[in-house]
């Protein structure tokens, strides 16, 4: 999964419109960041990485780009 | 199922077959908002009791009821809370007032297990215990609130202590739940508004391995994984929209490779890829034995057809086709549109087209009638044979919460009802051809025997029906025994057979007055006059009671339309309301009253021998 990708499959688990989300963002400051989005995510991280992401794996995340890196999401190769 | 309210958007499609249950977590606010928007949704307030986390099952359920048409209104109990809140009759939950009560508990919810090498009377006794205390809850349930029970069976645990000894020790934890499962069953078949919702099957389907995670367990105490919860979640609405009367009613068929392989036009009957010479003439045979099971059970079956018609009938001459001709109620097989034919089933069967599923394996054929019909189910079955009864039931179209026997003659009834109509066309005055019928009815008060089919008719019944409103099985015991209600069902039978019971009323009675909050009567006996001798009869007991004034209330909806105007053909006047809003309807009864119904003779409807003329 691209970092785009992941970006829009999280702006749906917080029922946010396509393209709010852009990676930097902090967790605290996200309106829908709950219980319900949180196991949303887990089932997408997983289903991703192949791997089951824990809670302590997932209390060490402050801000979307934590989550991308828990989530093994590609980031694109900078030249 | 998408509700057929709106045309299926792709964020929609999510909800049908093949359902990613990923997907579906993951747009799950998106979603909600897009079926939120719909209107005419049938309200219910169910009360989620569970022994684990439940969240995530609300989240789900809600998706699925909202897709059916079904608006509901939720109570979570506290976690692993099913019991307490019960015994203790929790003042939120009390005050709720749901109208199903749904137990989410699992294997992990069982007090007791039995202890290694017990004996077969002390397991015994252990399971009986056990059940008590689930009893103990449901009969609260009833008794305190009045609503519909579902709860869950057992599932099995994914780890065996005893390996394979676990299937035949007594003292197991899966033979134990087992039995479990067994009393659990028995109370359904004997207890009306009481469901199960069959876990055990649903966690082999997806596997146990799927079914639960240890992952989510140990972080979340979510008894059943998120994936699973999708599936639970799906099959809990499905049996809420049975309880309410939106299970699919008909069958719609394609022929050439769908009940049979090749193409009768082409191939010849003798051709045809059919019975157990061949592996996917097999596959058709077991397809065609599914059918036949949904008929037995009251699912009318309609063949659609691109075929000549003659042709097209020639393949059930076929000396391994399992269906034959006469298990079909209505049959179109010409060349014409399909949507066109299903509208023509429809009109003939005197049914919704929200109430027609259509399995075809021509994709074009299929994305034609989804687009010109989007009221009609059409599953993406695919062209392979052998899946076509897994993906049917995938969907729950045709769950049923209960069988009565109506349901069992319901396709016979179609085909006696064309003979009824081929005999109308021997008379020119319809008065005549209503008297050669020599209608019978049965009409009384509601008695506890019929107290299910009367249940299932008010809640499938959306044509001639006044006031659409719904009642549980409860409420109907309710009212039967309440002095303050009339209550009168209807039974017609005529020479060609017995419609079965057909018609519903309810009245409320305060002083002089009742007022009609529930009157409906089946599509089946229309333009029969059926409902002047109901009406008749509610005026006989107006009349035994000493009531002078009945009070109709009309609230149309989408599809009641055809009764619009009954209350003024009957000579009430029009007090309150105005068109397409709730109107209230006023007769005051003459002293003396001329019965109307004029062709129907009052008495029992015993069925007499079929007419051979």
């Amino acid at each position: 999964m691209t970092r785009e990708e992941f970006c829009i499959e999280m702006d749906e688990i917080l029922g946010l419109p396509a393209g709010t989300i852009r990676g930097d963002e902090k967790l605290e400051d996200l309106e829908n960041w709950d219980s319900t989005a949180l196991v949303s995510f887990l089932v997408l991280a997983e289903s991703n990485g192949g791997r089951s992401v824990s809670l302590a794996d997932v209390a060490s995340c402050f801000t979307v780009a934590d989550l991308l890196r828990l989530g093994q999401v590609e980031e694109p190769i900078s030249s | 199922m998408v509700s057929t309210v709106n045309r299926p958007s792709p964020l929609s499609a999510a909800l049908q077959f093949p359902i990613e249950p990923t997907e579906v977590l993951r747009k799950r606010r998106p979603l909600r908002r897009l079926l939120l928007e719909q209107s005419n949704l049938v309200p219910t307030r169910i009360a989620i009791l569970g022994g684990s986390t439940t969240s995530e099952l609300r989240d789900m359920l809600e998706l699925f009821l909202l897709a059916q048409g079904i608006g509901p209104a939720f109570y979570e109990s506290g976690y692993n809370g099913y019991a307490e809140e019960v015994l203790f009759q929790n003042a939120g939950l009390w005050n709720f007032k749901p109208d199903i009560v749904f137990f989410h508990t699992t294997w992990r919810n069982v007090s007791q297990f039995p202890d290694l090498l017990e004996s077969d009377s002390d397991v015994e006794r252990r399971v009986h215990t056990e059940c008590a205390r689930f009893e103990s809850l449901w009969e609260k349930v009833h008794a305190d609130l009045g609503a519909l029970v579902i709860q869950n069976n057992f599932d099995l645990p994914g780890v065996r202590s005893l390996g394979n000894l676990e299937a035949s020790a007594s003292y197991s934890r899966s033979s134990f739940l087992m039995r479990l499962n067994a009393a659990f069953a028995r109370y359904a078949r004997t207890h009306s508004r009481f469901l199960v919702s069959d876990i055990l099957h649903l966690s082999a389907q997806v596997g146990l391995g799927v079914w639960y995670s240890a992952s989510y367990w140990y972080r979340f105490h979510m008894a059943v994984s998120p994936v699973a919860t999708v599936a639970l979640a799906q099959n809990v609405a499905a049996i809420v929209r049975s309880a309410y009367g939106k299970s699919k009613k008909c069958l719609v068929l394609d022929l050439d490779n769908t009940l049979w392989g090749g193409v009768i036009g082409d191939d010849g009957v003798q051709n045809l890829v059919l019975g157990r010479d061949h592996p996917v003439g097999e596959a058709y045979g077991d397809f065609q034995r599914y059918v036949k099971d949904l008929k037995r059970r009251g699912i009318i079956l309609a063949v659609c057809s691109k075929n000549d018609s003659e042709i097209a009938k020639q393949g059930f001459d076929h000396p391994d086709c399992i269906l034959k001709l006469e298990d079909f109620s209505a049959f179109r097989a010409n060349w014409n549109p399909k949507p066109e034919n299903i509208r023509a089933i429809a009109a003939q069967l005197n049914i919704g087209l929200d109430s027609m599923v259509l399995v075809d394996d021509n994709p074009a054929e299929r994305a034609l009638v989804a687009q010109e019909l989007p009221e009609v189910a059409v599953p993406d079955v695919g062209s392979d044979v052998s899946r076509f009864a897994e993906i049917i039931e995938h969907e729950r179209f045709f769950e049923a919460d209960k069988l009565v026997q109506d349901d069992l003659s319901r396709s016979a009834y179609y085909s006696v009802n064309a003979q009824r109509s081929a005999s109308e066309n021997a008379f020119s005055d319809y008065g005549e051809f209503l008297d050669s019928l020599a209608m019978r009815a049965e009409i009384g008060p509601f008695v506890p025997v019929y107290q299910e089919r009367i249940t299932q008719l008010i809640n499938k019944t959306n044509q001639f029906n006044l006031t659409t409103r719904r009642y549980t099985s409860a409420e109907v015991e309710e009212i039967s025994q309440d002095p303050g209600c009339v209550t009168l069902y209807g039974r017609l039978a005529d020479r060609f057979g017995d419609n079965g019971l057909v018609s519903v009323m309810i009245g409320r009675v305060s002083g002089a007055t009742v007022e009609l909050e529930l009157w409906v009567m089946s599509c089946r006996v229309l333009k029969r006059e059926m409902e002047l001798a109901m009406f008749d009869a509610l005026v006989e007991e107006c009349q035994a009671r000493a009531i002078r004034n009945i009070v109709g209330v009309y609230i149309p909806s989408s599809k009641n339309g055809l009764v619009a105007g009954l209350y003024a053909d009957l000579g009430f006047g029009h007090v309150a309301g105005i068109a397409g809003e709730r109107e209230t309807w006023l007769l005051d009864l003459p002293q003396a009253y001329t019965a109307r119904s004029r062709h129907i003779c009052r008495g029992t409807a015993a069925v007499e021998a079929p007419a051979t003329a």
